[in-house]
């Protein structure tokens, strides 16, 4: 397997919502995904457009993710979490 | 009257339907622990009460969320108790902004009322309820604060009427009320004509099981809405409920500032990046350490005699045995000397004492065990580890065709296998949930227990936690194995999900444990008083008699060892080439529940004495426990099975995978047992 090199992003920048580092704040721009039903699950748990999103921790083995958004923790996957756009704050 | 309790997934809706009536439906601290409707009358009244499958919204996922749909929209409902999470309002108050679109009535029981404090929330009650136009009653479903407060609102009923409180902005409200006049009978199902605005709203949506716009006029004031907005239906619905509710909470709801909580620290260990997984294998091997060895080892052998009589009895503490001369009679031998002095035929003795007593107490003798591991079961699910496990498990289970989610199911299968495989409805993909049905009942259930127990600690005497321990690394192995093999043969979507919300860690409530573990102890004393004492009995009847009828002296002349001999090629391999009949008799035993297979040694002994099963080696006892763990689970499971799958075929061919594996594993074993 090719091994991917990740790219952070910085405070200011555009990006996909998996990109960024624990701890790391962003507000969510639109969603790009395809599946129907997950992004009717994502908006029914809050990730609207304006939202804001932190990035709380990793799994010991590095996915998925535990963010906290609206004031409660949710888990999910990195692939779910490119689809999602973000400008970090 | 009847009543509905809804609300997001580990919200405690169940914990409020058993104290609203004082039954003991299962609590967890999980996301789904309720996954099938479950109903009940609220206590000294005539109210009936539903628990529903917890829901994040009214757009169904999950076939347990789908349940929860189709009841409020299709059910003639008094009122629905909305039971909101007080600690996360916001997204809790999302379902409540869908459910006063419903022509039904509204109260909102805000649960964990208790912890608000603490967290450094302050909640305007008042002001709250005016805003939402809700009756508001602050609860503690665990420690039953507001209950007879929500109780009395209910029976009199003095709550608020729902009066549709408008919550979007005027145009994409005056967008809906149109959509209201046009469609009278907005939804297709046959009670289209309740719930008018919550159609509309799903028609604006796009909702599948709803109509589809054809009014021209209509589809053009959409488009012009979706662009104003620049979202579709969809995304501009739930945006617009979450813009609606982050108002409502800026006017009532202040917060402290962020602190670290309590969960927060607990989670630097138990999610360490280092630590996490070691930590589990330990908590999981402390669990059955506990339960098999130390428990075992003490109280096994006191029950038995009890029941048999022992010359001596051997505790064992750890590995180390302690033996004491005791000269117990025994129930079995007291009733038989009585009977005997009251003149009662010798096959009527036999059959009491080598059927019933020998059958029952080989069962019994492991509750002292059982319970134990009930307890560690029942804590492990509601103290909120086992979420935890499944996020930090989920990478290596999605690898090989599982969720996170698939977690949940194993955990609650070792106590057993019924509720496991209820409990992957919570899994969204349906591939990872059929594989994961397929698989729980490799875990062995609490009623293999007594199998493994039986074998490690007569076999392997001193280190019997040790083998105790290899069966269920074996049985962690095929799991694995056999996941990874089933996802090239399972179709699938190209695309999974794992979403899941990451509850605060709680303290198990006491009582709640001990009415779960006496349930379920009850439940088992109960099976082995009817189901195993029954089958024992026949047992017991076909090993005294010939095909003639007539009593035999010696069990090689019973109608049993026919039965068993047709079937004593299958075993011969994994018993290291013995032709034994039985040992099949034992494991078709095992079909109808897995404490028969040790209920039937038992009572095979006590008729026909030590000599039958006098060839068991080590490790064709070994070989001979693993197919009874592996093969084809209890009748009650497989029915289960099917009803999950939905398909007798795919449920037929688990059934033959299990057959196949568990007999190469154990045929494996056996024959390497017999060349050595």
């Amino acid at each position: 397997m090719k091994k991917q090199k990740r790219v952070f992003l910085h405070s200011g920048e555009e990006g996909h919502l998996s990109d960024l580092r624990r701890g790391q704040k962003c507000v969510v721009l639109d969603f790009h995904n395809d599946n129907a039903a997950l992004r009717r699950r994502l908006l029914d748990m809050g990730i609207t457009k304006g939202v804001v999103i932190e990035i709380k921790k990793f799994a010991p083995l590095g996915d998925p993710v535990d963010i906290r958004l609206r004031g409660y923790e949710l888990c999910i996957r990195k692939v779910d979490m490119e689809g999602i756009d973000v400008r970090v704050l | 009257m009847k009543l509905a309790l809804l609300g997001n997934q580990n919200s405690g809706k169940t914990s409020l339907f058993n104290a609203l009536t004082g039954s003991n439906q299962k609590v967890g601290n999980w996301p789904g622990v309720t996954i099938d409707r479950v109903e009940g009358v609220i206590k000294k009244s005539n109210a009936t009460i539903v628990d529903l499958p917890g829901v994040y919204s009214l757009s169904p996922y999950t076939s347990e969320e789908e349940i929860s749909r189709r009841f409020v929209l299709e059910e003639k409902l008094d009122l629905i108790i909305n039971i909101v999470d007080a600690t996360s309002l916001e997204r809790s108050l999302y379902l409540t902004t869908q459910l006063l679109e419903l022509d039904v009535d509204l109260i909102i029981a805000l649960n964990m009322y208790d912890l608000v404090k603490k967290k450094g929330i302050n909640i305007n009650l008042k002001k709250l309820e005016e805003e939402l136009g809700v009756t508001i009653i602050p609860i503690s479903a665990k420690t039953g604060v507001g209950i007879n407060r929500l109780k009395t609102r209910i029976l009199n009923r003095r709550y608020k009427k729902n009066k549709h409180k408008k919550i979007y902005p005027t145009d994409v409200e005056a967008f809906i009320q149109e959509v209201e006049r046009e469609y009278k009978y907005v939804k297709n199902n046959k009670n289209g004509k309740f719930h008018k605005r919550f159609g509309a709203v799903k028609i604006l949506e796009g909702d599948r099981d709803y109509r589809i716009l054809t009014d021209a006029n209509l589809k053009v004031k959409k488009q012009s809405l979706e662009a104003n907005y620049n979202m579709d239906g969809e995304q501009l619905v739930a945006s617009l409920r979450y813009d609606y509710i982050v108002k409502v909470r800026k006017n009532t709801v202040k917060y402290k500032p962020h602190q670290e909580t309590k969960t927060e620290k607990v989670d630097k260990i138990f999610l360490n990046k280092y630590f996490a997984i070691p930590l589990f294998i330990l908590i999981m091997a402390i669990v059955y350490f506990i339960s098999i060895s130390l428990i075992g080892g003490l109280t096994s052998s006191l029950i038995s005699a009890g029941f048999n009589g022992a010359e001596h009895l051997t505790i064992y503490i750890g590995t180390y045995p302690i033996v004491f001369e005791t000269g117990t009679i025994g129930l079995g031998p007291l009733l038989a000397n009585w009977l005997t002095s009251v003149g009662a035929s010798s096959w009527a003795i036999s059959l009491l004492t080598n059927g019933v007593i020998a059958g029952l107490s080989a069962v019994l003798s492991f509750i002292p065990q059982l319970i134990m591991l009930f307890i560690c079961l029942s804590i492990l699910e509601t103290t909120g580890y086992m979420s935890r496990i499944s996020f930090f498990l989920d990478r290596v289970f999605h690898k090989i065709g599982l969720s996170g989610k698939s977690l949940i199911p194993f955990i609650v299968g070792a106590g057993c296998s019924i509720p496991g495989i209820m409990s992957t409805r919570t899994i969204e993909d349906e591939s990872e949930k059929k594989a994961t049905i397929a698989l729980v009942s490799f875990v062995p259930c609490s009623a293999k227990l007594p199998i493994i127990s039986l074998v490690s600690s007569v076999f392997f005497t001193r280190w019997g936690f040790a083998f105790a321990l290899l069966f269920y690394i074996m049985s962690i192995l095929i799991i694995f194995a056999l996941a990874f093999i089933l996802r090239r043969l399972i179709k699938r979507k190209e695309h999974s999900t794992f979403i899941s919300e990451l509850p605060s860690y709680k303290a198990p409530s006491g009582k709640y444990i001990a009415r779960d573990v006496a349930d379920k102890t009850i439940a088992f004393i109960k099976r082995a008083g009817t189901v195993v004492v029954f089958f024992s009995v026949i047992v017991c009847l076909l090993i005294s008699f010939n095909w003639r009828f007539e009593p035999v002296t010696n069990v090689e002349n019973s109608m049993l060892r026919d039965i068993g001999n047709a079937f004593g090629w299958f075993f011969y391999p994994m018993l290291g080439g013995h032709w034994n009949w039985a040992a099949s008799v034992c494991s078709i035993q095992g079909l109808i529940a897995k404490e028969q297979v040790v209920s039937s040694i038992e009572v095979i002994m006590a008729a026909g004495g030590g000599e039958v099963f006098a060839f068991f080696t080590p490790l064709t006892a070994f070989a001979f426990a693993t197919f009874n763990l592996f093969s084809i689970p209890c009748i009650g499971t497989i029915a289960t099975m099917r009803a999950e799958l939905k398909s007798t075929k795919k449920t037929l061919l688990v059934i033959l995978m299990e057959i196949i594996v568990a007999w190469f594993i154990a045929s494996f074993i056996g024959m390497w047992g017999a060349l050595l």
